[in-house]
């Protein structure tokens, strides 16, 4: 089916304990993300003054926070304005990315050099420094962070997908298809985005867990979700004041994150290794 | 010659779109021009007509832009407001103390993933799977995690460094090692990687082969060949660094370049933020053309080709 | 920056601040054995200011920024009685609108300038210039109509009405003496360093850094009732700006520096615990830190509404738990070290969630929604908080959220909305919100007029502290009566019958007193208090 076969034949492997953890894992945050209350019954903005920085026990697993919430109950609801953050980001970065790399690609050479321009020039500034140039003019917030974090991972898919398209473009693939009557766009569609998919995949795999980890430095800054919204950043930035009386409050939503972005990594290489065929 | 030319001209071009950008934002600011500007600070009605015309704000925005273009180009990056200073002077004042934390976090990251590569690389499955493991952690420990363990334990709880501050070489310790660790795991992994793949070259058979020690072989041919794709990496060090540095510098309450930007975006102080944005692309423009000369010099065979 | 954080004004002279003094701790500094002179001390602050320069800042921290390097023409103590410094003696005219003062000979500002009464007529005509935008010191002598300069050490101060707040006003560090030379560099110039005739002069002052300050080896001029007379006993002083409550602490044990202000309510226990450390708090006179509920617009113009919101929601046990007993829970609209305080407040008002359902039903808020919110005509009972977290101190960040869950029990969907100061500035002069929150420190009872004058409402061209946009006749005229007499006993009926009408009508949530907590190491010896709760550092020093 697919005009030019990048992937190498797949091999068989078993999984290694760590891959298997490691996507257990994940999924468990896929749940919490999207049906928390499977996971605990507790309500994440249930505060009680009466209970505040209460240590791990049976009654809170994890502990309270300075507000007396459940620090479990509010680290599994925070699942998801993290995943939400990293899979936006990304998801938004693909999209757009690979728009502009078709443009490049496939335009003339002055869409091309334009293109590239304006990619280099959003590369030329840090993530972090975009995302608070953002801010200053839209505000803080989630959408705004998803927004700020993909204009920065953007490039390096605008830049895959201009070389898979000159790649096809050159490969005589689109004079056959034009010469059996295919418009270019059903070319793009047909060629073009199904062979950048699998590094595309790749790239994005392994890029979800470093975009957790900027989302949720914007949030430990104070640029995330409004309080009481539980995120793992802010929580983690709220628990530092507490730290040398009640060390959980700050620990566990790092932990979350650490954890959290660990086997997003180790599943995404383990899946890089797979699709390009290196052994595992 | 010709190859230099067209990259010095397309970094321009880079810098030329970063500065445009940040009159874009200027003029796109919701208010007015002179609002945005000013941001929280209190001028007197005076003191802001003289602003307005000071920087023809009154005038169409195409000639804006010319000026806009001008002062930039004399080295004036604009006033704030609220800090009563000039922008490179701002700058100029916190600049120090982020470069001396970058360059000493960058520096330590290097010299321990070298070690650790060196010592890891194709050696035996489980000393592998070990720095590997190590390199996953760091992966997933962002900067500001990493700094708050580290100002507990080794400064709260232990005492040895102190929380705050920039005073003397031992309240740079802790925020070095802090922006150290995500870098780390990264400079390991490529490190290793490229000296698995030196080590299998033929010459590193011949150098065993005329009795070369493994440390020798590892140390005098290998590194070479494995610190190249390096250079690679130096436009993501810079936006990772400099990312490390706002959190890291937050944590420890330590001036310099992130607590500049992170209070200018709490006040709306816009001539800063902006500046900080062009003075941060030229930076990186510069590091750039930079890292393609090492790469002429490293590899001669690149000359030629575009 | 706050515009409210601050402002510690001491009104009327003749009054005796009785209540005023604080608690102080049983673990006072150890002032044993004979002061030694040198060294230096490092103390760190928990905000800083965004100008320098005390006549036009509004904030307290500028206060205790400057004091170090400024003299006032008198001093108050903490009985509130006013003591010669700059000024030898004044005399008031008969209809109170004159003051007359010797001045002090032989002052020099650290600049070389003579300290004369053309320095005074500069700096009160500085602080009343539209141009120095001063934004608290020139609000506390609106009567101002200038000064004369009878000759060279003799200067007369005119009011337009009779004004008794003067003295207590000159007192403070927003009235204290700068240099006239130094005055003429402008407002960008003294918003980076001013220059005094104080015991210390400032050596650099470096935005969210800090300042230092070395000593003034010609200081001989020290106000009246000091520790002791001549230079100070540091030879350099240090304050440094730490923000962070968790860095500040951990700067202090770690011995980075030598003392911290508001060592964090969660920590005290720890540090008291610790025999390398002493504490001392002191409370703050004034407003407390209060919620406003704005009575102009949205759904606190019902006192009923008001009243349920006060009465629904367990400050007590929220105070106690969140700030471990080192604040207390408030019940009037100002602390008990204030000149004026009713001690009655403490009883008018108590928790009674059954009582607070029940006014909500009598107001009409008697439908639920999905979500638990009362509801009335389809509308929810819905309150808008504009929340301006950067600059919220001592945790009221969690305090909120501790809030807010407390109202959602009785049915009020109380919604933070995050601000800016740029933002909430024209938001809170337009009157375009249903809670405001702040502190007020002032040490008399005139902090009262502040809160709850009509003419202290916030417009698009006046900022005032009046952020429940009260307005009622009735304690406009005691406010005015107050003004009017310097009878102590007079004054004091008439705050206390402010306090029970704004108490009755539910006007302001009184949430807690702030205590200033000091903490500091043992070898920090002979820090003495201003009057409003702010340490001062002229007798300070350290031991080796």
């Amino acid at each position: 089916m697919t005009a030019v076969a990048l992937a190498p034949p797949r091999r068989r492997r078993a999984l290694r304990p760590g891959v298997w953890g490691a996507s257990l894992f994940v999924g468990l945050v896929v749940v919490a993300a999207v049906v928390p209350g499977l996971l605990t019954s507790g309500n994440p903005g249930a505060a009680d003054a009466v209970s505040a920085l209460q240590g791990p026990g049976a009654d809170h697993l994890l502990g309270t926070d300075a507000n007396g919430r459940d620090l479990l109950t509010r680290i599994v609801y925070g699942a998801r304005p993290s995943l939400l953050a990293g899979l936006g980001a990304t998801g938004l970065a693909v999209l757009v990315g690979s728009a502009l790399g078709l443009v490049a690609g496939l335009g003339g050479r002055f869409a091309d050099e334009t293109t590239m321009r304006l990619v280099e020039v959003l590369q030329s500034l840090p993530t972090l420094l975009l995302a608070l140039l953002v801010f200053t003019i839209a505000g803080p917030g989630t959408l705004n962070s998803i927004f700020a974090i993909a204009l920065y991972l953007m490039p390096s898919y605008a830049r895959l997908v201009r070389v898979q398209s000159k790649l096809i473009g050159r490969s005589g693939y689109v004079e056959a298809a034009t010469s059996l009557g295919l418009g270019r766009i059903a070319i793009v569609v047909r060629h073009v985005l199904p062979n950048a998919f699998v590094p595309l995949l790749v790239l994005a795999t392994i890029e979800v867990g470093l975009t957790i980890v900027a989302a949720s430095s914007l949030s430990f800054l104070g640029f995330g979700p409004k309080p009481p919204a539980p995120e793992w950043g802010a929580m983690l930035s709220a628990g530092r004041d507490y730290f040398a009386v009640a060390w959980w409050v700050a620990v566990f939503p790092g932990l979350a994150i650490s954890l959290t972005v660990l086997s997003i990594t180790v599943v995404g290489r383990h899946l890089q290794r797979r699709l390009e065929g290196r052994p595992s | 010659m010709r190859t230099v030319l067209i990259r010095l001209g397309s970094s321009l071009l880079v810098l030329w779109g970063a500065i445009t950008v940040a009159f874009a934002v200027l003029q796109l600011t919701p208010g007015s021009t002179i609002d945005a500007i000013l941001g929280t600070a209190p001028v007197t009605p005076e003191a802001r007509a003289q602003i307005v015309s000071d920087l023809k704000l009154d005038r169409p925005v195409p000639e804006q832009y010319a000026d806009f273009l001008g002062r930039i180009a004399r080295g004036d990056f604009g006033h704030s407001y609220q800090l009563h200073d000039s922008v490179t002077g701002a700058v100029g004042r916190e600049l120090g103390s982020s470069i001396q934390l970058s360059l000493v976090g960058v520096g330590l990251a290097f010299a321990v993933s070298i070690v650790v590569a060196l010592l890891t690389a194709h050696r035996r499955r489980s000393v592998r799977s070990l720095s590997s493991g190590l390199e996953l952690i760091g992966v997933s420990i962002p900067a500001f995690w990493a700094a708050i363990l580290l100002l507990t334990i080794f400064s709260f709880k232990l005492g040895w460094f102190p929380a705050a501050g920039a005073d003397g070489a031992s309240s740079l310790v802790l925020p070095a090692v802090a922006v150290a660790v995500p870098l780390m795991a990264i400079f390991t992994q490529v490190l290793r990687e490229g000296l698995e793949l030196a080590l299998d070259e033929p010459f590193v058979a011949t150098a065993r082969a005329r009795g070369a020690s493994d440390a020798f072989v590892r140390v005098r041919h290998a590194l070479r060949h494995a610190l190249l794709p390096l250079v690679t990496l130096v436009g993501w060090l810079f936006g990772m660094t400099f990312g490390s540095l706002v959190v890291v510098e937050t944590v420890f309450s330590r001036p310099g370049m992130g607590q500049l930007i992170l209070h200018a975006v709490e006040g709306k102080d816009l001539p800063v933020v902006l500046g900080v944005v062009v003075l941060t692309s030229v930076v990186f423009v510069t590091v750039n053309i930079l890292q393609d000369l090492a790469y002429l010099i490293i590899d001669p065979r690149l000359r030629g080709a575009r | 920056m706050t515009l409210f954080r601050s402002a510690a004004v001491l009104s009327a002279a003749a009054l005796a601040l009785a209540a005023c003094g604080g608690t102080s701790d049983d673990t006072k500094p150890d002032t044993a054995g004979a002061p030694v002179n040198g060294g230096t001390l490092v103390y760190a602050v928990n905000t800083e200011p965004t100008n320098l320069d005390p006549h036009a800042s509004p904030q307290d921290i500028t206060g205790l920024f400057t004091r170090p390097v400024l003299d006032s023409l008198v001093s108050l103590d903490d009985k509130g009685t006013i003591h010669p410094w700059l000024a030898k003696s004044w005399e008031i005219s008969a209809d109170q609108k004159t003051y007359t003062f010797k001045l002090r000979e032989g002052v020099k500002f650290s600049d070389g300038t003579v300290f004369d009464a053309e320095a005074v007529k500069a700096n009160l005509d500085h602080i009343v210039d539209p141009k120095t935008k001063s934004q608290l010191a020139a609000g506390f002598i609106t009567p101002y109509a200038g000064t004369t300069v009878i000759d060279e050490h003799t200067v007369k101060v005119a009011f337009s009405k009779p004004h008794s707040p003067f003295l207590a006003a000159l007192a403070t560090a927003y009235f204290g003496i700068e240099s006239p030379t130094s005055l003429k560099a402008g407002p960008d110039a003294l918003a980076k360093k001013v220059i005094g005739s104080g015991p210390f002069v400032i050596d650099a002052f470096t935005p969210h850094q800090g300042i230092t300050y070395h000593r003034n080896p010609d200081y001989d001029w020290a106000p009246e009732g000091s520790s002791h007379t001549g230079p100070a006993r540091l030879d350099k002083l240090e304050l440094k700006v730490l923000q962070e409550d968790s860095v500040r602490l951990g700067a202090l044990t770690s011995g980075q520096v030598d003392g911290i202000a508001s060592v964090p309510p969660v920590n005290v226990k720890q540090i008291k615990a610790d025999p390398r450390f002493t504490l001392e708090t002191r409370q703050a006179p004034g407003g407390n830190y209060n919620y406003y509920p704005n009575t102009t617009a949205g759904v606190f113009t019902d006192a009923k509404v008001r009243r349920a919101f006060r009465d629904g929601i367990d400050f007590k046990t929220v105070i106690d738990k969140l700030y471990f007993g080192i604040f207390q829970p408030a019940a009037s609209p100002v602390s008990p070290a204030t000149q004026g305080y009713d001690k009655a407040t403490e009883t008018a008002w108590k928790y009674d969630a059954a009582a607070a359902n029940k006014l909500l039903d009598e107001a009409g808020w008697t439908g639920r929604d999905g979500e638990g919110f009362r509801t009335k005509d389809g509308k929810r009972l819905t309150v808008r908080w504009t929340f301006v977290r950067a600059f919220a101190r001592e945790q009221r960040a969690t305090l909120a959220e501790q809030v807010q869950a407390e109202a959602k029990k009785i049915g009020f969907d109380l919604q933070l909305q995050d601000a800016t100061v740029a933002e909430y500035v024209p938001r809170f002069a337009k009157g375009d919100y249903d809670l405001a929150d702040f502190s007020w420190q002032r040490a008399d009872g005139d902090a009262l007029r502040n809160l709850f004058d009509t003419s202290s409402i916030t417009t698009p061209t006046f900022f005032g502290q009046n952020g429940s946009r009260y307005s009622d006749k009735e304690v406009d005229g005691w406010l005015a009566g107050s003004l009017g007499t310097t009878d102590n006993a007079e004054r004091a009926e008439l705050y206390a019958k402010v306090q029970q009408k704004v108490t009755d009508n539910a006007v302001v949530f009184p949430v807690y007193v702030f205590n200033y907590v000091l903490g500091a190491s043992k070898k920090v010896h002979g820090i003495t208090w201003e009057p409003q709760a702010y340490p001062t550092f002229y007798g300070a020093w350290v031991t080796k």
